[in-house]
This record gives structure tokens, sequence and C-alpha cells, in this order.
């Protein structure tokens, strides 16, 4: 019997408290002096600890290189971070409404969440497609989704988020731009941003549809594309958060991300384009888990790093293409089902820890997520934090309060050291591509996921309902279960089937062709993609026949073949 | 136990004969587990057995092996033949666990009754993993499989003794093996018949293939066969229509050997010396198990422990004594009756 | 001697990607000494029948993280039942509500862990239970 388990045994039966367990639990004092991610720390840190520092070139003021403060002198009072929610359910039809909703209790940004068919480049009425449409995000199988699924919400005006972390990023462009078009905007005033990180979705299990030379092609193809005609959309979230999930540590998210953005610059700076171009608009998704300095630190280390190696390696010249813009994604291996609402604590010190270090854009998990899709209260629960945070604790009214800290000035040293040993590791086995290539990563997240485990097993790190302070398992779920019907799916798929059947074949098939043949030329495929779109091409298409000519079966799950032989 | 397993052998191997999987797995669940009903099994199996194309896949872990026989069983399936496949994955040493099988089984032939995948960890009884490798290829055959796959790790005399059941042996290499190649040329080098330079995509492939083929001239050198084994390039994980040459030549190589064995007669030396093996195996096994039975209840294996232990005697000097004893007797049941209950 | 070790299939089922619960658990019930067989991502119900056929395996366990537990579970305990594995032990991991666990039993699993489960309470009931069914 846990300790935290026997106190509350005997608090049950008030009138027979053991005592001796009592005073144990009295003067009970942490475990572990160590951080998550295992940094030994001090007692208590000191002037001592920076007497070494130059403020200003290795720390510097918010706005100014390296950027270890922030990425503006004025942080929020300049504008609060983007309050965003994931929105992604059923159909494109569910999906609007869901975002609707959020808008109206005051959310600022948008994202909308592509389901696993659509990440894997499946249509609607793929057989593997069927039982799993709309279950976990929104398929688009052709431009008419899009278009559902954007509805009345004004394209210039608000920050859209389109998640499709995969090579089905190239067809998420194409089909956002042919809406954008129809309803006469102006794409170059397009704001808000795509995943589009192909080479890190591998590890979130979609590496039929990411072989790593066609998520470096299709990836940089929307990269290019954007840079070219859509300069005011952030055209990559490289997602440094998918990564830590797999249960690796602070100084290895930075590491590992940074390899993965790198085969992008080297790819870009491969078809001509000056750094400058368009590092201006890379961005990152970053995690924030539960130990509140280290991420903090974590992220301070991440911003200078990231202009160091702009400026130093990449011979950046525009402080704009320095910047580490980064979203916030509270960490979903975090919480827990076991006591689910204390899962909304979790989730505020982590978001807390993210407007800390300065955050530009913060998705706040729901509650519920260890148990189901988040339900629409647990959307709202999410919001509300991330406004309490905004509007009620005073946290927004100075730049990088902490900076300074003996502690989270050492601690940021700190991983910065780590994470530059990880890069160095990496570089040494042939740079981020070899390491993949030849899964030196994935044997790496494998054995950190079972130490993280271990730990847990062990009681080396602690869960409060999990390994301390448990309970008897909940039989309900406090604010509902969210459930998608199969009627939303069906009525998708005899759509999609509709479609197929009655648009006009021979534009398709040129349309198809064009696309081929610039793919073959080793063309940038986005403005041939955006032309097929246009004539209801859909994505399996799209992306089936880039996978082709890149040699790969035209269907990642290799059970239908080409339509277009 | 809740589990039965009450069919008799003969109904075992009667159902395993007309195609009952599950009577399969089964009676191969009985050779990893050295049953009491091991050897009556494989008396009954073994006169549908020998009629199979056995092919041995050796090397380390995430050379690729497992994306490799995924494109084998492919290629075979689509000639018509019944494939089999034992996948021999050594326990961990030190839980005794084992982590099997990992990734064969792509959903492309999950349902194919043409295929029949088994991995086997070892389950650290006497006979060892070679004995009941040996034996499962002979369930597989007599199954009817007209291709018999085995998948070994390579490491250790232990699988040396394994991928001699097959007929053709494929040793397969990657280029980041880096010294581990070195390392490993010693033993199976000079029986592979075929080897395999996997994911040649990888930087270093080049370097590497250079270096095989010295190495390779020597085990050749050391060959008496006159079989030259060829050293063949291969991308199985890609996936890329392109990447599926070296499948091929690896398809048309395997049957250059098998041809090259049956033209040459070559063939019939490889059968006899699996069965010499299989003997020797069966040998080692039974008569090991006849002796510690033997002893079983006697104290005397604790015994002569301790006086080794005590520095009184050695193993060999005790080995010697309990076999002059024992075989005594057995050639003196031998030679009145025959039967073994007189032992 | 270790014989008659516990053999157990563990899978995911379907197009859902994360995989790392069930690695982790594979590996740790491999640790625990048990023989696992993971079949990983991108299985059919059928093929995972299939395989725990092949295999003779004593359990079966699955992971599901993104809401199709009640999809495929009851096509997973059909083709058990249709292959007469009635002495084989079904075990579910991943993300549910705790209004789906019963859900899950009623259709014929015989236990569910949910995220947070330490590994010690899955091997315990793995070793208790596996081969004590049918």
């Amino acid at each position: 019997m846990s300790q935290g388990q026997a106190i509350k045994k005997n608090i049950e039966g008030a009138c027979d408290v053991n005592w001796d367990d009592y005073l144990k639990s009295y003067y009970e004092k942490p475990q572990s002096a160590k951080t998550w991610s295992g940094y030994e720390v001090q007692e208590l840190y000191t002037p001592d600890d920076l007497a070494h520092k130059d403020y200003k070139r290795e720390i510097g003021d918010a706005g100014d290189y390296p950027f270890t403060r922030g990425l503006h002198r004025n942080m929020f009072r300049g504008r609060y971070w983007t309050r965003r929610e994931v929105v992604g359910i059923g159909s494109p039809a569910d999906t609007h409404e869901r975002a609707a909703f959020c808008f109206e209790q005051g959310g600022t940004g948008l994202n909308t969440i592509a389901d696993v068919t659509y990440e894997m480049g499946l249509d609607a009425d793929h057989p593997w497609a069927k039982t799993e449409v709309g279950l976990t995000g929104v398929n688009i199988t052709s431009v008419k989704d899009m278009e559902t699924l954007v509805g009345d919400i004004p394209l210039d005006k608000v920050s859209w988020s389109l998640i499709t972390a995969s090579t089905a990023a190239a067809a998420t462009m194409a089909q956002y731009v042919v809406v954008a078009q129809q309803k006469k905007y102006d794409i170059s005033c397009l704001r808000g941003s795509i995943q589009n990180d192909p080479i890190h979705f591998r590890y979130c299990g979609f590496r039929p549809a990411c072989p790593l030379d066609l998520s470096v092609k299709l990836g940089a193809d929307v990269m290019e594309y954007c840079t070219r005609n859509m300069p005011k959309f952030y055209y990559t979230t490289v997602n440094m958060y998918d990564l830590r999930e797999q249960g690796i540590n602070a100084h290895q998210e930075v590491a590992y991300g940074f390899g993965i953005a790198m085969c992008y610059i080297d790819e870009l700076l491969r078809r001509g384009l000056h750094i400058d171009d368009f590092a201006p608009r890379f961005t990152f998704y970053v995690s924030c888990h539960v130990d509140f300095f280290e991420e903090i630190a974590k992220i301070r280390a991440a911003r200078r790093m990231w202009a160091k190696l702009l400026k130093e390696k990449y011979g950046a010249k525009d402080p704009r293409s320095m910047q580490f813009r980064f979203a916030v994604h509270t960490a979903g291996c975090s919480l827990v089902p076991q006591q689910p609402l204390n899962n909304i604590v979790r989730i505020a010190y982590e978001a807390l820890a993210a407007v800390l270090s300065g955050v530009q854009s913060l998705h706040c998990c729901s509650y519920d997520e260890p148990m189901c899709l988040p339900t629409e209260k647990g959307h709202l629960q999410a919001l509300r934090t991330q406004q309490i945070l905004a509007y009620e604790t005073g946290v927004t009214n100075v730049a990088d309060p902490l900076g300074g800290s003996y502690f989270i000035e050492s601690l940021t040293d700190k991983i910065e050291e780590e994470a530059l040993r990880c890069m160095k590791e990496v570089e040494d086995l042939g740079g981020m591509e070899e390491a993949i290539r030849s899964e030196w990563l994935d044997r790496k997240f494998e054995t950190e996921a079972v130490k993280r485990q271990k730990e847990v097993d062990g009681g080396d790190k602690l869960i409060v309902g999990v390994n301390i302070f448990d309970s008897e398992p909940e039989t309900k779920t406090p604010l509902g279960v969210q459930r998608i019907t199969e009627q939303s799916a069906k009525q998708q798929i005899s759509e999609v089937q509709e479609l197929k059947r009655t648009r006009n074949v021979g534009r398709l098939r040129e349309a198809i062709d064009r696309l081929r043949d610039d793919a073959s030329s080793r063309k940038n495929t986005i403005p041939a993609m955006i032309e097929a779109t246009k004539v209801f091409a859909t994505t399996a298409e799209l992306l089936g026949t880039v996978r082709e000519v890149m040699g790969y079966p035209y269907d990642p799950m290799q059970v239908i073949e080409s339509p277009f032989k | 136990m809740a589990k039965t397993r009450s069919d008799s052998p003969e109904e075992m191997v009667q159902k395993l004969l007309a195609g009952d999987r599950r009577a399969a797995a089964r009676t191969i669940t009985l050779m990893e587990n050295q049953s009491e009903k091991n050897n009556q099994v494989m008396k009954l199996v073994y006169p549908h057995a020998g009629k199979s194309m056995v092919i041995g896949l050796t090397g380390s872990g995430g050379s690729g092996k497992s994306s490799l026989i995924n494109h084998l069983i492919r290629r075979y399936r689509d000639q018509g033949k019944r494939v089999g496949v034992v996948a021999v994955d050594p326990s961990s040493p030190f839980s005794g666990g084992a982590l099997l099988g990992d990734r064969i089984r792509f959903q492309a032939h999950s349902m194919d009754d043409g295929v029949y995948i088994r991995s086997m960890g070892s389950r650290g009884y006497l006979g060892g993993l070679a004995r009941s490798t040996s034996d499962v290829v002979r369930i597989m055959e007599a199954m009817g499989n007209d291709v018999v796959i085995v998948e070994t790790l390579g490491a250790g005399q232990d699988e040396v003794d394994i991928i001699h059941v097959a007929q053709t042996c494929v040793l397969v290499l990657t280029p980041n093996m880096g010294d581990d190649i070195q390392a490993m040329k010693a033993g199976i080098m000079e029986i592979a018949d075929i080897i395999v330079l996997n994911k040649a995509d990888l930087d270093g492939a080049i370097l590497c293939l250079r270096s095989l083929e010295a190495t390779i001239q020597f085990a050749i050198s050391q060959r008496e066969d006159g079989w030259v084994s060829p050293l063949i390039s291969t991308v199985a994980s890609a996936a890329k229509t392109e990447d599926l040459q070296g499948i091929n030549e690896l398809m048309k190589t395997i049957r250059d050997h098998q041809e090259y064995l049956h033209e040459s007669r070559a063939i019939d030396e490889v059968q006899a010396k699996r069965i010499e093996q299989e003997l020797g195996l069966v040998f080692k096994d039974e008569v090991q198990k006849f002796i510690f039975k033997g002893l079983k209840g006697t104290g005397k294996k604790r015994q002569y422990i301790k006086a080794i232990f005590e520095g009184r005697t050695d193993p060999y000097s005790v080995v010697e004594e309990v076999l002059s004893t024992f075989l005594k007797v057995g050639a003196k049941v031998n030679e009145t009756s025959g039967s073994k209950k007189h032992i | 001697m270790n014989r008659d070790k516990i053999k157990v299939i563990v899978s995911k089922v379907g197009l859902d990607g994360h995989d790392r619960g069930a690695k982790v658990v594979a590996t740790l019930l491999k640790e625990a000494g048990m023989e696992v067989v993971y079949l990983g991502m991108y299985q059919t119900p059928e093929g995972v029948i299939r395989a725990a056929i092949d295999e003779d395996a004593d359990v079966i366990g699955l992971s599901y993280l993104s809401g199709e537990h009640l999809v495929y579970t009851p096509k997973i305990v059909n083709e058990m039942k249709k292959s007469g594995l009635n002495d084989v032990l079904l075990v579910v991991g991943g993300s549910f509500p705790p209004e789906d666990v019963p859900v899950m039993k009623e259709m014929g699993v015989d236990e569910v862990f949910r995220g947070g489960s330490l590994t010690k309470s899955i091997v315990d009931y793995i070793k208790k239970n596996a081969r004590e069914k049918g």
C-alpha cells in the first residue's frame, strides 16, 4: 500500500487515524531533486551561477538577438497569444459547426485537424477508410468537403491552422487555395498556417504515407509555393510536440525537432531560395509538459539555439529569420483517465508555463482526452483556462517575467548544452535524414518510451491517481462522452461516390496527366494539384499520382490501383 | 491449467496433415515445450516431410529480414506456392521473454490460407533451439508448404546449427553494420550461399559492397563445393517499385542455387547433412534426457555437483563414469529384449 | 526450466497510429518473461485472429487510442468465436471513457486496462488468468 493509500484509508475511518502514518506524511519530502528529464538541480541558485554570463550577448532583451527572452519587446502588450482549440470531428459540416462554437466562445484562432484516413491520403470511400472516417478529425476528400468546412468563415480575417501533417498537406494546401480563390480572396493575403511536417509523421503511425524522399519533396513543395505566392501564410509547423509524445525528454525534443527542420531548410536552399526568403515564416509546434520550470527553460533555450543556428549555420541576415516562432500544445501524454478532473489542473500549469515562456499561439488539451475525443464542454473548459490566464492572472503584463532568475537561466543553459550534444550525436551519424533512414531514431523513441513507463512503474515519476493517491476507478466521465455517429461518415462516403460518378472525367484526366508530368520533371506539384482540385480530383488521386512517379505504390495501403492507368 | 489439449498424437497429426491450422499450431507448441508426446508426434510427421524447398535467412536485428521475407512470400504466392515461415528469435537471457515476429505480417498476406507464419523463442529446455527448429521445419514440410523459410539472427553456434536445416542459406547484411560484419564473417560467411546487402540506399553502401566483395572472395576460396556465392543489393523496406529489382534478383538467385543443387546432385549431400545433424541433435537431446531421467531421484546429480565443486573430481570424469555405467546397461537391454522398459 | 511460456499477441487494428503504448506493453511483457508476438499497426480483426491461431497464443492484447474500440472489438470477438478461440484471453488497453469498460466486457473482452495502468497490474492479470479460460 502506498503512503497515499494508507492515509486515504485512515482518513475514511476518521476515528482510527493511524497517527504514525500521519507523522510520516507530515514530514514527507520530495523523493527526487531531478527534473522530469532527469537533470540534477541544486538546492539553491545564487548570483554565482550567473557570474560568468554576458547578458547582452548570451541572453539579451526580449525582441533582441538571440531572443532568449522572447520575440517581441512588448510581448503580450502588443497582442495576446492566439487562443486556439483543435477541432476535427465527424464530417466537414460537423467540424464547421464545432469551429463556429469555439469562435462564439471567444476563441481567436481555428485549428482543424485531419482524421487518420485523410492523413494517410485515403479518400472517404477507400476500403480502409469506411469504418474510420471522421473518428479522429475530419476527412477532406474533394474540394467540396473543403467548401463545407470553410462555410462562411472569413478567410482573410481568421487565422486558420490547417492540421494536416503528412504528405496529404500538399492536397490540403491545394484544396484550401481553390476554395479561397472561388470565394474571391486574394491568396497573397491569406493568414494562418498549415502543419505540413510529413517527415515527423512517420513516427505517428503514418509511415506508408510518409516515405522520407516523398516527405521532403511534397513538404518542400508546399513551403516553396507559399513562399512565392502566400507570403503571410506559415507554411510549416515542425512538430516537436509529436516527437515529445513518443516519450523522449526535453532536450531531445528540441534536438530532434531542429534536426527535422534542417531537412526542410536544406531542401529549400537546394531549390535556390535564399534563407531570408523563407525562414521568417518557419514555425514550430512545441510541447509543454508537466515539469513547469523545465518547460519554460526548454522554450527559452530553443529560442536562443534557433537564432544562433539560423545566423551562424545558415547565414541569415534578417532578424525575423532567426526568430523561433512556436505554438504550444499542452502535453496530451501527461494526462491520465484516473481522477480525470485533475487533468484540468495539469493543463492549467502547462498552459501557464507556455505563457510565461512567451508563446505565440496556444492549444490547451481538453481534460477528457485520455478517455474520448473532446466534448464540447471539454473544449470550452480548455478555452476558459486560456482566458483565465489572459484576463485574470496578470501574467501577460511583462515580457519574460522569469528572465534573470538564477535558476531559470541556469536551467536554460543546461538544456541548450544537452540539446547541442544531442544534435552533435545526430550529426555524427550523418545527419537527421540518415538517423531516420537507418531507424536510429525509431530505436531511440522505443527505448525512451520504455524508460518512461518504468519510471512510473517504479515510482520514480509520480502521477497523482496513478501511482500515488490512487482511488477506486471512475465509472463515469464527468462531463459526458463525445460520440461520433456513423451517419456523418455514411453521408460523406455516399457524397464522395456520387462525385466520382458525376465529374467530368476527360478534364480530370488532363489535369492528372499534367500533375504526373510536373512531378516527373521535378517541378513544384502544388500548381498542378490546384488545377486538378478544381476539376474534382480527390486527395488520394492527387497524392497517388505523385507517389507513383516517385516509385511508390499508388495506394499507401496497397489495396486499390490508380484509376488513371 | 485449464487449457485442454487432449488429442492423441495420431489425431493431431491427422488434423495437421488435413490442413487444420490450429492442430498444426498446437503440435508446434508441443515441440517447443519438449512435451512427452514429442517423439511420437515426430515419428508420424516424418514420413510426410522432406519435400519442401527450405531457405534460411540470417542476419542481425534491424537488417530488414522481415521485409525481405514479406517480398519473398508475395513472390512465391504469385507462383501458387504455399509458404511456411519459422521466425526464430532467442530469448533475452535475463527475463527469458522474447519479442517475436515484429513486422513480418503485413496485412497483404495476413489472411492468405497459403501462408503460415510461426515465431519461436527459445524456451530454454535441454535440446535447445536447434532441435525444436528442426522439428518445426519438418512439421511445416508435412503441412504441405512448398517453401519453408527459416529466419534467424545469425549469432552464435546454436544459430549456425539452425541454419543447417536450410538448403539455401541467405545471409542478410546492412551497410551500417560496420565492424559487426567483420565479427560475423567468421562463422556464417562460409555457409552463406547468397549474400544480400539490404537497404542498399543507405549511405556507405558502396564502401560496404567493396569490402564485402573482398570478404566473399576469401570465403568462397574456403568452400569445397564450387558454388560461387553471389552478392545482391536490395532495398526491402522502402516499398518502392524500382527497389523491387533487388528482390527479383534474389528470387532468381535462390532459384539458380536450387537448380545448381539439383543438377550437380549436391542436393543429396545437403539433405544427408541435414539428416546427419538432425540425428545428432535428437541423439544428444534424447541421450541427455535419458541419462538425467535415470539419475532422477537417486541424488547422484547433486553428489556429482558437490564433488566437482569441492574439487574432488571434474565434469569430464563424471560424464565418463556416468556414460560407461549407462551405456553398459543400455547395451545389455538392446541385446536382450530391445525394450526400454527394463532400464 | 521455462516450459510453457505464456504467448501473447499484441496488436493494433485499423489505421490508428498511436503505437507507443502497444510497443511499450509488448516490451514490458517480454521482460516479464512472456513470449510476445508484436503485430504492429494496420491489422484487420481477421488478421489478428489468424496470427493468434498460427502462433497458438494464450492471450490477445489490443490497443486502441482513437475511439475505434467499439467498432473493432465486436468484430474481434466474433472472429474469435468463429475460430473457436474460446480459451484465449482477450485484453484491451488504451484510451476509453469508463462508460465503455462494461460495454466492452459485455462484448466479451476479459479485461480492460486504461491509460495510466501500471505494468505490474497487467502482468499479474495475465499470469493469473492466461490458460484459465475455456
